[in-house]
């Protein structure tokens, strides 16, 4: 080891005494601001990966929308045939009236094909109770809400009534309302999906509104690492001309609140880098103090045959080791930090009493969080960066002191 | 003079500070055999201190030559092979204990093997702190202090050591003491000694005697 990187070593752990003041201060500092900042990022991309992880688990990475599509079958396997795409289900939607126990309500409800939907929308996973084989056509899935709303549990039986019961009432026929049964029910962990939808199959959909035939769209799940926006537009391509029908990709459908989320991270970590910022200062005034009150011992290694620029890199060593100290902890605790990320929030919603208002502006009940290995690195290396270059300002001011007169200085 | 460890020779030295210029000698001429002892002495700001940085290459003259026997240039890199500098002020690391301030010696110039460690042992026990290598500077007495700054200084075997008022700082009694060590343990070694003094009975123990006196180099003895 050289002697300078030792002596920066003992400078900051220096033999059989407690660390220094200086060493505390700077890495608490580095520390904290690390610690921040992978915090920071990791719930703000939380909410981005979350929310996008629940969008595609709820509709697949691209719709294809029409009025009325009443080819299914071909259309499917035309879409198949693209490449990129893994898998497609086909869906309708309506809202109906449901009545439980004299308790009416009126949620979404949703068709969706058995046989092929869990290759697209992967309901078991957030199966709460019940099971995706007993959904057939006389059962249907609730969503948490709505089966809390109802009072309703497995096997309940709930009353449907569809929209064209009304259609059927002004052409003096009479449309008997269809009795099913729960057979499941789920939380996607999103507060609108969650309060107040229905799941049916798709022939019992297509009975309740009348629709024949025909559907509303086809969802797409795409093969692993499968560009989107790349697919949609090689599915646009394929569909028949003129069919009114149209590919479009998740981003695109949960495009504003992306973009807010994507703003909001951007924002954060501007501030907290310059927290970053001035925690680096914090470390060069503090390393220049040290360089100033060293003045005569910085001589002293000239005297014993050190050149400058080699007491330069005593000072400079000693802002790397705090920042990559510093660094260090800040990454382990944020990582340990974010695993329990959402205890933690709870604990601090409690203590200021505004977990509801969190839930309402976020629609999770949870509090995400993911990081990726290129933010880590990116925060280290700007970390660790920030308090080189601290350390550089510092070894400049030394190497700058001639021996002779740095020991004759008072 | 074919055994002249160090040789000095027209040097000349000239502060300036603003407008003003001092200068603090014109033409000295200086040189020491090997395993010689020389003491300086002189009236304070008569330049003894000057005249000891030039030899030790830690400042620069305006002209004149300097020479270190065995070296190709002076400068940084032989320095801390060459001379062993003891000054009035100790300047131990404060954050290292005695034995590693010892050690830093061979650390800047080469490499800590077990034999420097076993070298920087018995320098310890030479100077008699045996069983103070452990201590931080603060937790030393100023004699002590001193005695790590010789045994510092002897730590790479220079062929001159260059002190400074080595007991300036010290009472007469502890001053005695590393006094009689440094010139034993020099006079063991065969380690050439340029002793600048205040004290002529320090000055009258070196081999010769040298007195510094606006800005001539006179020998006594
Ligand atoms: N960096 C400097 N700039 C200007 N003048 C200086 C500088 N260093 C020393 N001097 C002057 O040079 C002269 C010699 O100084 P030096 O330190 O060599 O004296 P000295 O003989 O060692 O004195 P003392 O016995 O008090 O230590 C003094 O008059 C001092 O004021
Ligand atoms: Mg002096």
């Amino acid at each position: 080891m050289p002697w300078y990187l030792y002596l920066a070593f003992k400078q900051l752990f220096p033999s059989g005494r407690r660390v220094t003041f200086f060493t505390c201060a700077s890495t608490i500092g580095v520390f904290l601001g690390v610690w921040m900042l992978i915090i920071i990022i990791g719930v703000m991309s939380g909410f981005g990966y979350k929310y996008s992880r629940m969008i595609i688990d709820t509709q697949g990475e691209i719709q294809v929308r029409g009025t009325f599509i009443d080819n299914q079958e071909q259309l499917r396997g035309i879409i198949a045939k693209v490449s990129g795409v893994a898998a497609t289900t086909p869906s309708a939607e309506g809202i109906v009236m449901i009545e439980y126990q004299k308790r009416p309500n009126y949620p979404g409800i949703i068709g969706v094909d058995p046989e092929s939907v869990e290759k697209v929308i992967p309901i078991s996973k957030y199966l709460l109770q019940g099971s995706m084989d007993d959904l057939d056509d006389d059962a249907v899935i609730l969503s948490a809400g709505l089966a809390y709303a109802l009072g309703a549990r497995i096997g309940s039986k709930v009353t449907v009534v569809s929209p064209l019961t009304l259609e059927r009432l002004n052409q003096d026929t009479y449309m008997m309302p269809t009795e099913l049964t729960v057979a499941g029910i789920y939380e996607f962990g999103h507060q609108q999906l969650d309060k107040s939808i229905a799941i049916v199959t798709l022939r019992r959909m297509q009975e309740l509104y009348g629709l024949g035939d025909s559907v509303h769209g086809i969802n797409v799940r795409l093969a692993p690492g499968a560009d989107a926006d790349q697919v949609a537009r090689a599915i646009n391509e394929t569909l028949p001309a003129g069919s009114r029908m149209f590919a479009r990709t998740w981003m695109q459908s949960g495009e504003a609140f992306l973009f807010a989320l994507k703003i909001e991270r951007f924002m954060v970590i501007i501030i907290v880098a310059f927290v970053i910022v001035v925690v680096a200062f914090l470390v060069t005034s503090m390393l220049l103090v040290a360089v100033a009150r060293k003045t005569r011992e910085i001589g002293l290694y000239g005297a014993l045959g050190a050149t400058p620029w080699q007491s330069a890199m005593c000072f400079c060593f000693q802002g790397v080791l705090v920042g990559t100290l510093g660094t260090f902890l800040g990454v382990t605790i944020g990582l340990l930090t974010l695993s329990n990320i959402d205890p933690i929030a709870r604990l601090i919603a409690r203590v200021t009493g505004n977990w509801d208002l969190l839930v309402e502006i976020y629609q999770f009940t949870k509090v995400p969080a993911h990081i990726t290995a290129p933010d880590i690195a990116i925060i280290c290396v700007f970390a660790v960066g920030m308090s080189t270059l601290a350390g550089l300002i510092a070894a400049f001011r030394a190497a700058k002191l001639k021996p002779v007169e740095a020991m004759r200085s008072e | 003079m074919s055994d002249s460890v160090l040789t000095a020779r027209a040097l000349r030295k000239t502060y300036r500070s603003g407008n003003r210029r001092l200068e603090v000698f014109s033409n000295v001429d200086f040189h020491i055999a090997a395993g010689e002892s020389v003491s300086i002495r002189g009236e304070s700001g008569s330049g003894k201190s000057t005249l000891l940085n030039l030899l030790a290459a830690l400042d620069t003259a305006d002209s004149g030559t300097l020479a270190w026997d065995g070296c190709a240039k002076t400068g940084n890199a032989a320095r801390g092979r060459f001379v062993g500098i003891i000054f009035q002020a100790f300047y131990l690391i404060p954050e290292l204990n005695a034995l590693e301030n010892i050690l830093m010696a061979r650390r800047i110039t080469g490499r800590i093997d077990p034999a420097a460690r076993a070298r920087a042992a018995e320098l310890l026990d030479r100077v008699g702190l045996k069983d103070r290598g452990h201590h931080l500077p603060s937790q030393l007495s100023g004699g002590e202090r001193q005695r790590v700054a010789v045994a510092r200084a002897l730590m790479n075997s220079p062929r001159v050591i260059l002190a400074d008022e080595p007991t300036g700082n010290l009472d007469e009694k502890t001053a005695d003491s590393v006094m009689d060590l440094l010139l034993g343990i020099c006079a063991e070694t065969k380690t050439a000694l340029v002793l600048v003094t205040h004290n002529p009975l320090y000055a009258k123990r070196t081999a010769r005697e040298y007195f510094l006196h606006e800005g001539t180099l006179r020998p006594v003895r």
